[in-house]
C-alpha cells in the first residue's frame, strides 16, 4: 500500500547574494539549502509533526509541499502522483494550509462568510444557493457561532480568527491540513482548545494532519508521529511515544532537556545544547550535528550518516552513527 | 537582612482608549527580596508588562502609572525614587526583542560600554574594557572581535546575551525581564535562563521575570505571582502554586498547558475571554469564566488573603480546589 503523502528526497535550494558577482569571482553562485534530501511519508488519516528550530527547514518542506516555493530536486508525491508547483484545482483543493498568524493570511475587507463563500464558489465545492448553509456547517465545524459570519477579521480575537483560518482551510474538503505553527501566537487558554479541535477534525472527518511546530509539547500532544529536523535534514522519524520515552538521536535528546518542564529547576550555567546551529551556507562535514553533539566522534566528521531503521522497529529511523549502539560500549 | 529590595503597593496604570480611561493594572502590590527570583505569569492583556514596565516608568504614551513603589539600592530601608534615578543606578530591563532594543548604527560593544560611561563615569578605554568583561560573563565567544560587530551580523540568542550584557554594564541590584525568551528557540532559551540563574547567584541580584510560558517561570523563579485582568490572583513560591494551585484560573491555565512529560489527555482550556479592561465587573473578575463561581463571588472586593505563611490568594473560596 502506497502512502497518501510521499516526500521523496525533496531538496530546496534558495538562491542567495547576487549571481553575477559570483560570477565575476569565478564561484557558483551561492545557494542556501533550506531543505536537504528530505524523505518521509504520511498514511491517510495520520497525524505527523515536523519539529525543529527556526530555521531548519519546517516550513519550507510545508510549503514545498502545498506548492508555494519550487523544488530544486526530489519530488512530493500525492497518491503516488508526483506534485508540481503549477497545480491544477482538484489538487489545489486536496491539500490545504493553516498559518501561524491568521490576522495577517485572512483578508482584512472580507466578512467571514465572503472569505468562506468565495472558495465555495471558485471551486465549485456545492451549488451556488447551499452556500450559505455550507458556510454555516463550517462554522459549526470549527466551533464557531454562527453570528460571526457577517463579522469581519479585527472584530475577532485571535482563537477565533485561527478559527476562521482552519474553517477555510476546511472549506475545500482537503485530504490533508497543513498547519504551520498554528497555535504559536496564542495564549495557552486558547492554544488548548484549538489542539483539542485537531484532534477532534481528525476524528470526525478523518483528516490527515501535518502538524509544524517548534514546541515538543504541542506536537506530542497532536500527533502519532514525529519527524525531528536539524538544518534541512531528518534527524529522527518514529511514533510520538517511542520518540518522546526512548529518543534516538542526540539531538532530540538536547531537545528535550531543553524544553522547559515543570517541578524541574534551572541548574546555574547549565544548558542541554551549547552554541548555535551552524549557519547553513556552511555546513559543517559529515554529520551537520556533530559540532554540537556530545557524541560526536572521528567517523561523524568523515560520512554522514544516514536514516536507519531500529533493529526492532522499522518504525523508527535515527540519522546517527551511534543511533542504535552507544558509543562508549 | 529582613528589608525588601523592592516594595510596590496598590500600582495603578490608567491609560486612554479612544478617549476613555481603562485600567489594565488595577491595584498590583508585590515584595521582592534581594538576590530573589520572582516570575509573573499571565496571559496577553494581564497587564503583566506594564506592571514591570511602571517599576522603570517605561509606559507608553499616554500611560500613567499611580501607586507606592519603593527601592532599596543600599540596602537600608526601601524608599520612594522617581525612575530616571534608577536607570542605570541599580535597575535595568531587558526586552523580548533584541533587534528592536539594540540600536543598530551602534556597534555592539559601543552600546555596553555607554552605560559605564555615561552612570560611572569612565574614560572610552576603560569601558571598552569592561564592555568586553561583560560580554565574556554573559558567554559571548571572541568577545574582542564581536565587541566590533553590528547588532545585524549577531544571531537572536547572542544578541539577547547582547542585551543581558548592556543591562548587568551599570551593576544592578534588580534586573527586570520582558518575555526576554519568548523569541528564542528552546536550546537557546535554556541557555539563557542557565545564564540568568547563574548571574544571580554571582551578583546576588534580584530578578523580576515576565513571562506567559508557566513551565519556563516554573523552572526559573523562586516565587510565582499570577496576574488576571490587571490583578494578581495568586502568589506564592513557584513549585507551590504550580502544583497546588490556590486559586481557579491558576488551575485552569495549568490544565491547558500541554505537557509532554505526560500522555495525550483531552487539554481544558478556559472557555469564554478575559474581561476587557474598559469595563472590568464587580467582584472577582474570573468569575464569569470560573467552573467553582459562586453567587457570593460576584459580591467580593479584591484582596489578597494569605492562606500560608508565603502564600497568599485572591480567591474566597479557595477550598473548592481541594476536592478531588
Amino acid at each position: 500500500m502506497t502512502a497518501l503523502l510521499e516526500v521523496k528526497n525533496l531538496t530546496v535550494n534558495f538562491r542567495i547574494g547576487s549571481a553575477i558577482a559570483a560570477r565575476l569571482r569565478g564561484q557558483p553562485p551561492p545557494d542556501l539549502k533550506a531543505v536537504d534530501n528530505v524523505s518521509f511519508e504520511v498514511e491517510r488519516s495520520e497525524s505527523v509533526g515536523i519539529v525543529g528550530e527556526s530555521g531548519c527547514g519546517k516550513s519550507t518542506i510545508a510549503k514545498a509541499i502545498v506548492g508555494l516555493v519550487p523544488i530544486t530536486a526530489g519530488s512530493v508525491e500525492l497518491d503516488g502522483q508526483p506534485l508540481t508547483e503549477k497545480r491544477d484545482k482538484a489538487t489545489t483543493r486536496r491539500i490545504q494550509m493553516v498559518f501561524q498568524d491568521p490576522g495577517s493570511s485572512l483578508n482584512p475587507s472580507l466578512t467571514v462568510e465572503r472569505t468562506l463563500a468565495e472558495l465555495l464558489t471558485v471551486h465549485k465545492i456545492v451549488p451556488k444557493k447551499e452556500v450559505p448553509e455550507r458556510c454555516g456547517e463550517l462554522m459549526d465545524l470549527v466551533e464557531l457561532p454562527r453570528s460571526l459570519l457577517p463579522a469581519y477579521p479585527k472584530r475577532m480575537s485571535g482563537g477565533q480568527r485561527q478559527r476562521v483560518g482552519i474553517a477555510r482551510a476546511l472549506a475545500l474538503d482537503p485530504e490533508i491540513l497543513i498547519a504551520d505553527e498554528s497555535v504559536a501566537a496564542l495564549d495557552v487558554s486558547v492554544q488548548a482548545p484549538i489542539l483539542n479541535l485537531f484532534n477532534s477534525l481528525r476524528r470526525e472527518l478523518g483528516l490527515t494532519l501535518l502538524f509544524i511546530s517548534h514546541d515538543l509539547a504541542v506536537v506530542r500532544h497532536v500527533s502519532d508521529r514525529v519527524v525531528v529536523v536539524y538544518l534541512g535534514t531528518v534527524m529522527e522519524d518514529g511514533p510520538t511515544e517511542q520518540v518522546f520515552n526512548d529518543p534516538r538521536h542526540p539531538y532530540t535528546r538536547a531537545l528535550m532537556a531543553a524544553a522547559p518542564k515543570f517541578g524541574v529547576k534551572k541548574e546555574p550555567g547549565k544548558s542541554a545544547l551549547t552554541g548555535e546551529p551552524p549557519s547553513a551556507l556552511d555546513l559543517p562535514s559529515g554529520c551537520r550535528f556533530r559540532t554540537r553533539c556530545p557524541l560526536a566522534q572521528d567517523i561523524c566528521a568523515a560520512s554522514e550518516p544516514e536514516l536507519v531503521e531500529s533493529p526492532t522497529d522499522a518504525e523508527h529511523l535515527v540519522a546517527c552513527h551511534f543511533g542504535w549502539t552507544d558509543p562508549r560500549t | 537582612m529582613s528589608e525588601h529590595l523592592l516594595e510596590v503597593s496598590d500600582l495603578h496604570v490608567t491609560m486612554q482608549r479612544r478617549g476613555l480611561p481603562i485600567t489594565p493594572v488595577d491595584g498590583v502590590s508585590l515584595t521582592l527580596d534581594r538576590g530573589e527570583i520572582l516570575g509573573i505569569a499571565g496571559e496577553s492583556g494581564s497587564g503583566k508588562t506594564l506592571t514591570l514596565r511602571s517599576i522603570l516608568g517605561l509606559l507608553p504614551k499616554g500611560g500613567v502609572a499611580e501607586g507606592d513603589l519603593r527601592f532599596s539600592n543600599d540596602g537600608g530601608r526601601p524608599a520612594p525614587f522617581e525612575p530616571t534615578e534608577v536607570h542605570g543606578h541599580g535597575i535595568s530591563i531587558i526586552f523580548q526583542e533584541p533587534m528592536t532594543a539594540l540600536n543598530p548604527t551602534m556597534r555592539v560593544g559601543d552600546h555596553i560600554a555607554e552605560g559605564p560611561r555615561i552612570h560611572q563615569g569612565m574614560s572610552k578605554a576603560d569601558a571598552r574594557t569592561r564592555a568586553i568583561e561583560l560580554m565574556r560573563l554573559v558567554g559571548i565567544p571572541s568577545p574582542e572581535r564581536r565587541a566590533r560587530m553590528w547588532p545585524h551580523q549577531l544571531s537572536g540568542g547572542l544578541r539577547q546575551r547582547v542585551m543581558i550584557a548592556t543591562a548587568l554594564s551599570t551593576e544592578p541590584k534588580l534586573l527586570l525581564c520582558d518575555e526576554p525568551t519568548t523569541a528564542l528557540d528552546v536550546s537557546v532559551q535554556d541557555q539563557i535562563l542557565g545564564l540568568l540563574q547563574e548571574l544571580r547567584g554571582r551578583l546576588e541580584m534580584a530578578i523580576i521575570f515576565v513571562s506567559h510560558d508557566i513551565a519556563v517561570l516554573g523552572e526559573l523563579c523562586d516565587r510565582l505571582a499570577i496576574m488576571y485582568a490587571g490583578q494578581i490572583v495568586e502568589i506564592g513560591p513557584a513549585d507551590d502554586v504550580i502544583s497546588q494551585p490556590n486559586h481557579p484560573y491558576t488551575a485552569a491555565l495549568m490544565a491547558s498547558v500541554p505537557s509532554f512529560q505526560g500522555t495525550s489527555e483531552e487539554l481544558q482550556g478556559i472557555p469564554g475571554h478575559p474581561p476587557d479592561p474598559g469595563a472590568f465587573a464587580s467582584g472577582c473578575r474570573f468569575a464569569p469564566r470560573c467552573a467553582f463561581a459562586r453567587d457570593d463571588c460576584t459580591q467580593t472586593t479584591y484582596e489578597l488573603r494569605p492562606t500560608s505563611d508565603d502564600r497568599a490568594t485572591a480567591c474566597i473560596h479557595p477550598e473548592v480546589l481541594a476536592q478531588p
